[in-house]
């Protein structure tokens, strides 16, 4: 750690006094405090090691399983035990448990992160506009949103799903992603208004840099911090979107591996394997619980002010 | 106060046809089209083309949408207005007027039990910050928090239903029956899966208000006072923490009808959710259009309603 | 029969509020505040206490401590806090309810969040008296009606009647003096009462709170940073550093012939009428960290004065009649007799020796 004198303000002006209090309180960069902030949480510590975790089971176990996730085999859950190479057994027509399990995890972790990617993008882009431009822009871009808003979402998202085509993981994305975005426009719209009143973005005008430079170079980066919060907590949402979209026939469809499917499956072997539904909710809760605790970090980091009690 | 109600309502206006168009645009600009489930090599062409004129499919999307819009918000007592559905013929305000009692006995019971648990819960979590008893809550809030609905209405199912055979698997009445005791026996599993996520997120939200509010100046002036533990918390923060609920109670008067649609689909519960959702898969337009113009129209009353409620709890805001 | 005019009741011989060696601390995350670190003082029937020092110096959680209102993860570790010779720590929560707001009051410095914003302001004045005496609904709000009228706010049925955001700050901070005096407490302590108030209003709420002084004879504990506050209203002056008090004696004596530096140092950044001065001092450096206290002196790092005896705790001695100081400075200002430089064993020698019982 960097530990740098800290010079008290009344030294510098003491008549006939020396610099000779030196303060052993480590000064820190705004990236260095909000790093000790996070970690110093510890709920999102532990959390940002099980994301990884998941992600790296999501992307490692798929490349040594191969296409064992859809394989069929004779290999059954009642009479093929639970192995090294299968964990969570085979299901009724052979696949590996684990492997799909593994494939599913990876779709939704794809889904989440590709969507709320997208929903940053138009949000911030909106709430930019909205937010510089003002007046009647402002207006009616903000009316956009509230009837965005009062639409029910997720029949929405199945609207467009079922209309556009089941199945379609690019469907899914763009579903989720265009009636997610609301939120981040709001959050965006509002710190620019802040921001534009903001002595660096006048000192910026008065320097005659043009609109979109100050939009661009000045106000972005500065209106990004809830932007952030609110696309981590909005994984969990988009993950469990897609899984619920399966579950209802509306997402993905077998062969290809969800969450979601994986439950429905699951759903008709109640009696027989009652662990089956297990598997993939359990995963569901991990991923929600691991993006909401590292948005609540980043939010506690970013922006003190804000801290909620946990 | 009336002429606050009556501005909303103006204002609400254009957000009511921003949301019909939206609808609309969705709904009928999307590829593929709801007579395409009757094509088939032995249905004749002229039978499609006669069945698409009876739709009023084969007019300019504008008239279409002028004429659903009158029909739908000018006459809504007439059983007709809301048009017929393309799956069975029926009128749409009466099929979605008869799902609205199972809806709201599902949704309503929730709700009510939410409010009943969450506030005390979250009330006694923030005055006992710290405690074993806190932290535990606040682990049991987190998981609820994240189980989704579908998963943990299987799990009950499982549980309940097939390990212990204590509830019935699905459906709001056993064949032949509709007494009270039935229906709430049906009722326990759905309305217990709807009830532990949103108490989780109620709670979590109750005890952080309460816990903002007892940070306050003024509950040290209070306790400064002489009062005691029970006044203070009941009265001085409580009724203050009270204030942002009542927004939440807003956002969730819209839920009440279409919230609950995969509780529903878990349950095969023959509520207003379940039929909007059948509705997209058959491309039923007309109930697809009707349900979420009701979503849409609940979710603005609800606002309003939370906006008006703000004003009596609230002594700072005046209309 | 208006309270007000109450005649009060015989007063006991010794101080009204007597604190002996008060131990504060916060069990923090990051470690141990030593918020309040063997504070003593007392205060006589119908004083008024100044309690001076920069923020953060302890002075607010000793009038908490009073009160009993210290909270996690703060805890009354030691000393004795006598009120009428009853000593406050060791009473019950029950009893110590019967003591806030009744015997001793307090109002505070933020009057726009002091007061609960969902209830009139004649209902919070009526509550405070209904609590302490049995009295109906009509008689409380009576009361109010009475009070509001005793701290100067016109109309004050209407007043009554309103919430606190329809008053203006001023306005507030004398509903708040009214909700504390409503009891007729012998105690009164303010903590910083005219801060966060525009100057003509503070010079008002200060008129209104002497007034109320000499009518309802009671004392004020009156915490505040502001050294111009302390001359016009007390007769008895504190000034703490760092959770502990450096400088102890009646007004003037501070005023005329300061002893700390840190006193010193607080007396020479005040602008003075009819005085030309280049610039106003200041003391240089900061607080020190709470975490991170030096040993020995506290204020040795900010102290023009400081000599390497000060690496050993000076001692509260007195500089004069009734007037003490924690400092190693002799009363007319010199090294110690010790010298400037003694062992540590010689230090600690001559800081049991000089050491007043406190």
């Amino acid at each position: 750690m960097r530990i740098a004198a800290k010079l008290p303000t009344g030294a510098l002006e003491a008549p006939g006094g020396g610099i000779d209090e030196v303060d052993l309180t480590p000064v820190r960069t705004y990236w260095q405090l909000v790093r000790t902030r996070f970690l110093h949480h510890r709920l999102a510590a532990t959390a940002v090691v099980l994301m990884v975790v998941l992600v790296f089971a999501s992307i490692f176990f798929p490349i040594i399983g191969g296409d064992a996730w859809y394989r069929t085999s004779l290999k059954f859950g009642e009479h093929d035990p639970v192995s090294l190479i299968a964990p969570m057994g085979y299901d009724n027509i052979g696949i590996n448990i684990f492997y799909r399990l593994m494939k599913a995890l990876q779709t939704s972790l794809i889904i989440g992160g590709v969507a709320v990617l997208i929903i940053s993008i138009i949000g911030t882009a909106v709430g930019a506009v909205a937010g510089y431009v003002g007046g009647a822009v402002d207006n009616f871009l903000m009316r956009v949103v509230d009837v965005v808003l009062s639409l029910p979402t997720f029949f929405l998202v199945i609207m467009f799903v079922a209309f556009l085509g089941s199945g379609n993981v690019f469907v899914i994305i763009f579903a989720i992603g265009l009636t997610g975005w609301t939120t981040a426009a709001r959050l965006v719209r509002a710190e620019f208004l802040r921001l534009r009143e903001a002595e660096f973005v006048q000192a910026a005008k008065a320097l005659g840099a043009s609109d979109r430079r100050i939009a661009i170079r000045h106000m972005i980066p500065g209106a990004m911090a809830p932007v952030v919060v609110a696309a981590t907590l909005g994984i969990a949402d988009a993950v469990v979107t897609e899984a619920a979209l399966s579950f209802l026939g509306f997402g993905l469809l077998p062969p290809e591996a969800s969450l979601g499917n994986m439950l429905t499956h699951a759903q008709d072997y109640f009696y027989r394997q009652p662990l089956w539904i297990y598997y993939p909710g359990i995963t569901l809760i991990l991923v929600v619980i691991a993006a909401s605790f590292i948005g609540d970090g980043v939010r506690d980091a970013l922006d003190p002010r804000q801290r909620v009690e946990n | 106060m009336a002429t606050y109600i009556l501005r909303r309502v103006i204002q609400a206006i254009p957000i009511v046809v921003g949301i019909s168009v939206l609808t609309f645009l969705i709904v009928y600009l999307t590829p593929g089209s709801p007579v395409d489930r009757f094509r088939s090599p032995r249905v004749s062409a002229e039978a499609i083309a006669a069945l698409i004129r009876s739709y009023g499919l084969d007019q300019p999307l504008p008239i279409q949408f002028f004429k659903w819009f009158t029909k739908f918000w000018s006459f809504p007592w007439d059983p007709n207005a809301w048009g017929f559905s393309f799956v069975d013929g029926k009128p749409v305000r009466d099929t979605i007027i008869a799902r609205i009692p199972a809806t709201l006995e599902l949704t309503g019971m929730a709700l009510l039990l939410t409010v009943v648990l969450a506030i005390p819960i979250g009330v006694l979590q923030a005055v006992k910050q710290y405690s074993w008893w806190d932290k535990i809550i606040t682990i049991l809030e987190t998981i609820g928090y994240a189980m989704p609905t579908f998963w943990l209405g299987l799990i009950l199912k499982q549980l309940f239903s097939i390990q212990f055979n204590m509830f019935p698997l699905f459906g709001m009445h056993t064949i032949g029956k509709t007494d009270l005791p039935d229906l709430l026996w049906h009722l326990a599993l759905p309305v217990a899966t709807l009830t532990v996520v949103s108490t989780a997120g109620w709670s979590r939200y109750m005890r952080a208000s309460m816990l903002e509010v007892l940070r306050a100046d003024f509950i040290r002036t209070a306790k400064s006072k002489g009062l005691g533990a029970r006044q203070v918390i009941f009265k001085h923060a409580l009724r203050n923490a009270l204030i942002p609920i009542v927004t939440l109670l807003g956002l969730t008067i819209p839920t009440l009808l279409s919230g609950a649609a995969i509780t529903e689909a878990v349950f095969s519960w023959p509520g207003l959710g379940g039929l909007g959702v059948d509705a997209v898969r058959d491309r039923d337009y007309p109930v697809v259009l009707a349900t979420v113009m009701i979503g849409g129209v609940f979710v603005i009353i609800g606002n309003l309603l939370a906006d008006i409620a703000y004003g009596y709890v609230d002594p700072r805001i005046k209309y | 029969m208006s309270f007000a005019e109450s005649v009060s009741p015989p007063q006991p011989s010794g101080p009204l509020l007597d604190v002996k060696g008060l131990k504060t601390h916060f069990f923090t995350e990051d470690g141990v505040v030593k918020a309040v670190d063997g504070v003593s003082f007392s205060i006589g029937h119908g004083q008024t206490l100044g309690v001076v020092g920069e923020s953060g110096c302890g002075k607010s959680i000793t009038a908490m401590s009073v009160m009993r209102l210290i909270e996690r993860p703060g805890k009354i570790l030691e000393g004795e806090i006598r009120l009428d010779g009853r000593d406050l720590v060791k009473l019950t929560d029950e009893q110590i309810r019967d003591v806030r707001g009744n015997s001793i009051s307090m109002i505070f410095q933020e009057p726009m969040t002091s007061l609960n914003p969902v209830f009139t302001c004649g209902d919070q004045i009526a509550e405070a008296v209904a609590v302490h005496g049995a009295v109906s609904k009509k008689e409380g709000w009576k009361r109010a009606i009475d009070m509001l009228q005793q701290v100067g706010i016109p109309d004050p049925k209407r007043r009554a009647a309103q919430y606190p955001h329809e008053l203006s700050g001023g306005m507030r901070q004398r509903v708040m003096i009214a909700m504390a005096l409503s009891t007729n407490p012998e105690l009164l302590i303010a903590d910083e009462p005219t801060t966060a108030l525009d100057v003509t209003i503070q010079a008002q709420i200060l008129e209104l709170m002497k007034t109320l002084r000499e009518r309802n004879q009671m004392a004020i504990m009156l915490i505040t940073h502001d050294l111009g506050v302390v001359a016009e209203m007390a007769d008895d002056v504190v000034v703490m550093y760092a959770g502990k008090v450096v400088e102890k004696s009646d007004v003037a004596t501070i005023y005329e012939t300061p002893h700390h530096p840190y006193t010193r140092g607080l007396l020479a950044s005040l602008p003075r009428l009819g005085e030309k001065r280049e610039r106003l001092e200041v003391i240089r450096g900061v607080v020190p960290n709470p975490l991170n206290l030096p040993s020995g002196c506290l204020f040795k790092r900010r102290c023009p004065y400081a000599m390497p005896i000060c690496d050993t705790a000076p001692p509260l001695q007195d500089v004069g009649r009734g007037h003490v100081s924690r400092c190693w400075l002799t009363p007319t200002g010199e090294p110690p007799a010790v010298g400037s430089s003694p062992t540590a064993e010689q230090a600690e020698a001559a800081a049991v020796a000089l050491s007043v019982a406190s």
